[in-house]
Order: C-alpha cells, then structure tokens, then sequence
C-alpha cells in the first residue's frame, strides 16, 4: 500500500471521506437533461474567490485613508511587480460578477427554478445579488479618484429622498454632512469586513438550501414540464438515472470557468478601460464637480429612473416596488408550469422587463 | 397557467388618490437649481451696444474655459450689482494703451518680461503692439503657433521674419502635441505621468517664452534643444507602449490556455457521456 493510500485510508476511517464523496460527489445525480447554464453558480463560486484573492493582496499595499487612498492605488498600478493586473482583475471582476448574477439569475427565471419549494434559494440568490451590488458601491468610493467621490456623493444624495429618516441615513452613511474621509472609513470597513462576511454567510445559505432541496429539472427536453412538488412535506428531488456530479457535471463547470477566465482576461488584459472613465484616475477634488458624473453600468438603470419621476423620493419608491416584486416572485407566480414557452404572461413581463433595463441602461448612459 | 400576478383590471379610486397624493407630495420645493452668474455677465449680457458686446467672446475665451471671469481682470465686486463697478471696490474699468503689459502681466508675469524686452514691448506707446492686438481683449485663445500668422502680422511688418520664426519652431509644436496627447492617454489609464508631466511643464516654460522672441537665430537654436529635451520625453513614453505591447502578447498567451483548458475539459466531458 503506497502512502497516499495509506493517507487516504487512515482519514477515512475517521470522517468517512470515501461515504462523503460517493454521497456529494460521484453519487450525487443531476438531471440528464441538464444544461450549461447551470454552471453560472459554480463560475459565481470561482469569481467571489478570485474577488477575495485579489482584494486581499490589494489589501498590502492599499491605504483607507483620504489623504493617501489615491496614492496608494496609484502605486499598486505603477510600482507593484504585477500590481496593475491584481488591481484591473479586481475591478474587472466586480463588473463580471454583477453580470454573471445577472445572467444566473435570469436562467433561474427562464427555467422557473424559482418556484415551489425553492423559494428560500430564490431569496438568498437575491439577497446576494443585493450585497453584490452594495460591495461594488462600497468598493467604487476606495481608490477615492473624482469618479469614486463624485458617484459616491450621487448615490449617498439618493438616500436623502426617504420621507423622515433620510437626512439622517445621508449623514449616517457618510459620517458627516458631506463625503469625506469618515465616509471612506465606512465604506471601507463595509467593503472589505461586513458586505463579504455576509456573502459567505449567504453563499453558504444558498448552497445548503440547494443541497438540501436538490438541484431542480430542466423544462427543457420534456414532455411534462410541469412542477410536481407536493405542498404536504420534505422532499428531495432526487434524480435517478441522472449523470454524476463528478466527473460529468464537474468538467461542464470547468468548462464554463475556463471560457469565462478567457473572457474575463481579454477584458482585464485588452480593455479594461471600458469600465474606467477617465475620472477614475484623477484625485478626488471635493471643490470641483467633473463634468457628465455617471454610475457604473449596473446602476444606470436605476440612475435613469430617479430622473425620469419628477422627485427622487418617487424615482426610488418605484424601484422599492419593483425589487420587492422580484424578491416576492415565487410567493406571487405560484404556477406549476415551468417551461417558458408555455407562459406566455410570465415572457411577455420577462422579455419586457429585460428590454426595459436595458433601455434605461443605455438611455442613462447617453443621458 | 396559474398565474395570479400581473392581471389587469381596473385600479381602484382609492389607490388612483393615493398614487396622485404620493406624486403631489414628492414635488420637492426647491426642484430648479438657479444658474448663478456675476453681476457683471447679467448686466453686460442685456445691453445691447458695446457693453453687451464682450460676454460672448468671453465666454469662447481661455479665461472663461479656465474660470478666470471679469472681475479677475477688471476688478470691482461681481456679487453687488449696485457697487459693482466703483473704485472703492478695487474696480479697474479698461486700462490705457501703454497699461495693458502690466493689467495682463499681473497674472502672466514672465510673458510681459519676455514682451517688455522684445522689440514689440520695446515699441509701446509709440505704434507698437500690445498684448491685445495680437490675443484680442476677450476671446482670448489657447496660444498656439497659428496666432503668427501673414495676415495678423503684416499689419505692422512684412511677414517674412515672423515666417522663418514660426518654420522653426513648427516641429517643436508638433513633438508637444504629440507628447501631450500619449501622456493624456496614459493618464486616463492610470499610469502615473507627475515626473514626465513636469518635465513637459518646464520645457514648456522655456518654449513660451520664445513665442515673443523676434531673434530669428536665438530661437532656432532654443528651439533645436527644446527638441532635443522633448525627444527624451518621447523615449520615455515609447517605452511605456513597450511594456503594454508586452503586457497584451502575455494576456494573449494565457487567453489562449484558458480557451485550449476550456476545450480539453469539453472533449474530457464528452469521453464521459452520460454513463456512470
């Protein structure tokens, strides 16, 4: 017996290494029907790793004060042996991820992997995609660049729109009247402590409510379609027959990480200015407003919004609405069709609704 | 299809009230920002004759472009529209012929040496020019070597000088906005350019002050080592197009592993089929 084995053999005996990975690896089936874009959680998973990896090695040379954050940044970008590939994988990758969610999110949707009884899956993934959106934010004031100041002023202004609490939420999110080196003190603590303790938190939620309901069946491919959860107690969807998880399903994931590592490099290395105005390299200047201020792409949307209702408190009261819709949708939808083709209310909101976003994205942009 | 969302019907009255409520409601008071202006463009952009004459140019200007507004010039209060103009309140009005060097020279100091000591600033008060009948009073321009020009030149002198002078320093010119527009670039990509942006300013400088030079041989040979200086500024930023070639062959080579991983993990799932 060599020594891996012997290795292998003395853990096994004490955890049930070979039980576990015949349970959730070699032994866990998924549906033969199923497809590429259930890999986006899996390139989610590489992404968030690569975000900590990058944001820690950030974290040596990054210094969260006003007076020297842009500095800092600028010396990771010229000084650091590979510094301006750590900083632009982390950028490009906080953009990426909100894209991929986005994509993830919508196949969830498309395939209404959201209903019954995978409401709570559809909650954590949403509330990620929150905190998604919130680390991004937060991340953006760091560099402390005008774009940074300027975006960050613009979004905190939003805040102020709540009847009654607003001005104190503004002043509370801040540390003050206006931005400044308190509000980079807070951001800072959110971006790199709370916001990513509570995606692991969520992360690991998502994931045990996925392995404790079983990973839903395609609508395609099928003749019935239709959801055929029972409403009377526990079930786990269980698939036999289906493929392995490891090796079949495991190469798919590696697949879809190694052509998303391809896409994602050609920006980091090729473009990556796409996502960086040329605000982003200037120091802050509290005292000069850039001309034409805009968020991220992410958030045009909902920057067109605010100025389409003539009060910002109105633009954000629709948005409220809209999100708690989302959020809401498997206690709303509670059809038993699946595939969407044959919801064609569910499409016309869906396709609708995505034409809409974009819209607003592109008429925020050119705005 | 079950669907209980998203049906159509008709809105209650009540919820129509409170929608319009809500709207009525949200109507901040202070929804129009006024755009404010001195006292001096208000007033002057009313008149009709002379004194309303002078805000466009202006605002075509350098100055207006770079914030420098009437009363950085002229003087006076451009907050009190009653006071605006007096004495009192350090008000200059329009400066006399032989005044203009110093009323500009307060801001631009080395630029009315250098004209004080050329033939042109030599000639004040007897037909020669002053700032203004080259620059103009108030749309003043970005200075660039199409202010030597035949027509504005030969209404004074022949233009043959002035047209061996401007010859050499054409290049010159040319290598600065060259330069100016790669360190733009690099810039907007984050690359910190403070020591070649210095460097640029100082040479610059030096550049400037040959533009009321009218010593045909001294500015050919300034302008000679001036390029000598800015061809080292150049060497610099070939060197950063170097490192970012570099930087894409690289990104192009691990592009082209993670497609070839991405392909051998396809055809390795593929071997697998759908069989335990």
């Amino acid at each position: 017996m060599n020594l891996v084995k012997r290795i292998y053999n003395w853990v096994d005996i004490r955890v049930g290494t070979g039980e576990l990975v015949e349970k959730e690896l070699t032994g866990y089936l998924l549906p033969v029907n199923i497809n590429v874009w259930f890999s986006m959680g899996s390139i989610l998973l590489f992404i968030f790793a690569m975000q900590v990896v990058t944001g820690m090695l950030l974290l040596v040379y990054y210094v969260p004060d006003a007076d020297k954050a842009f500095k800092s940044v600028s010396f990771i970008m010229n000084d650091v042996p590979f510094g301006w590939l750590v900083r632009m994988c982390h950028a490009v990758g906080s953009n990426m991820m909100v894209l991929m969610l986005l994509f993830h999110m919508l196949s969830v949707l498309f395939m209404g992997s959201y209903k019954s009884p995978r409401e709570m899956n559809w909650l954590s993934g949403f509330i990620l995609f929150n905190l998604a959106m919130g680390i991004s934010l937060t991340g953006y004031l760091l560099p402390w660049s005008q774009l940074s100041f300027w975006a960050t002023t613009v979004a905190t202004n939003s805040v102020g729109s709540v009847p009654v609490v607003g001005p104190y939420l503004v002043e509370f999110l801040r540390g003050g009247k206006l931005v400044g080196p308190p509000t980079l003190g807070r951001f800072f603590a959110l971006h790199v402590a709370v916001i990513p303790a509570l995606i692991a938190a969520l992360i690991g939620a998502h994931l045990f409510f996925l392995q404790r309901t079983g990973v839903s069946t395609p609508p395609f491919g099928l003749m019935d379609t239709t959801n055929r959860w029972q409403n009377d107690r526990y079930r786990y969807e269980s698939h036999p027959g289906g493929i392995p998880f490891f090796p079949h399903y495991a190469l798919q994931d590696l697949t879809s990480i190694a052509v998303y590592c391809a896409l994602f490099l050609g920006v980091a290395f090729f473009d990556p200015y796409i996502f960086f105005p040329s605000t982003a390299f200037i120091p802050a200047n509290p005292f000069q407003t850039p001309a034409h201020i805009k968020p991220e792409w992410y958030f045009l949307p909902n920057y067109q919004t605010l100025k389409l209702f003539p009060s910002e408190f109105l633009g954000i009261a629709v948005q409220v609405a809209a999100m708690t819709f989302l959020a809401l949708l498997p206690f709303i939808d509670r059809g038993k069709e699946k595939h969407p083709l044959k919801r064609p209310l569910f499409m016309v909101c869906a396709v609708g609704g995505i034409i809409i976003y974009i819209a607003l994205m592109v008429w925020g942009h050119y705005s | 299809m079950k669907c209980s969302f998203l049906q159509t019907g008709d809105v209650p009255h009540a919820l129509r009230f409170a929608f319009i409520l809500l709207c009525m409601l949200s109507f901040p008071l202070d929804v129009i920002a006024q755009e404010t202006a001195t006292v001096c463009l208000q007033c002057h952009s009313a008149q009709t004759g002379r004194g309303g004459m002078v805000v466009q140019p202006w605002k075509t200007s350098i100055h207006a472009e770079n914030g420098i507004s009437c009363h950085d010039c002229h003087g006076g209060d451009p907050k009190d529209a009653v006071n605006a103009m007096s004495p009192a309140r350090g008000f200059l009005g329009v400066p006399k012929e032989t005044d203009i060097p110093a009323f500009c020279g307060r801001c631009h100091v080395g630029i009315r040496d250098d004209y004080l000591q050329s033939a042109h600033g030599r000639a004040l008060g007897k037909g020669g020019p002053t700032c203004v009948t080259c620059h103009g009073s108030h749309d003043i321009k970005k200075v660039t070597l199409e202010l030597i020009n035949e027509k504005s030149c030969s209404r004074c002198h022949p233009y043959e000088r002035a047209a061996e002078i401007k010859a050499a320093m054409v290049e010159t010119e040319r290598q600065f906005m060259s330069i100016e527009g790669r360190l733009a670039r690099f810039k907007g990509e984050g690359v910190d350019t403070e020591a070649t942006d210095k460097e640029l300013f100082s040479i610059r400088n030096t550049y400037h002050r040959l533009f009321h030079e009218v010593n045909t041989n001294r500015v050919k040979s300034e302008s000679s080592k001036l390029q000598g200086e800015l061809a080292k500024l150049d060497h610099i930023l070939q060197k950063l197009d170097e490192q970012r070639a570099k930087r894409k062959i690289t990104g192009a080579f691990v592009i082209a592993g993670a497609l070839v991983a991405a392909l051998l993990f396809y055809l390795l799932r593929k071997t697998y089929g759908n069989d335990r």
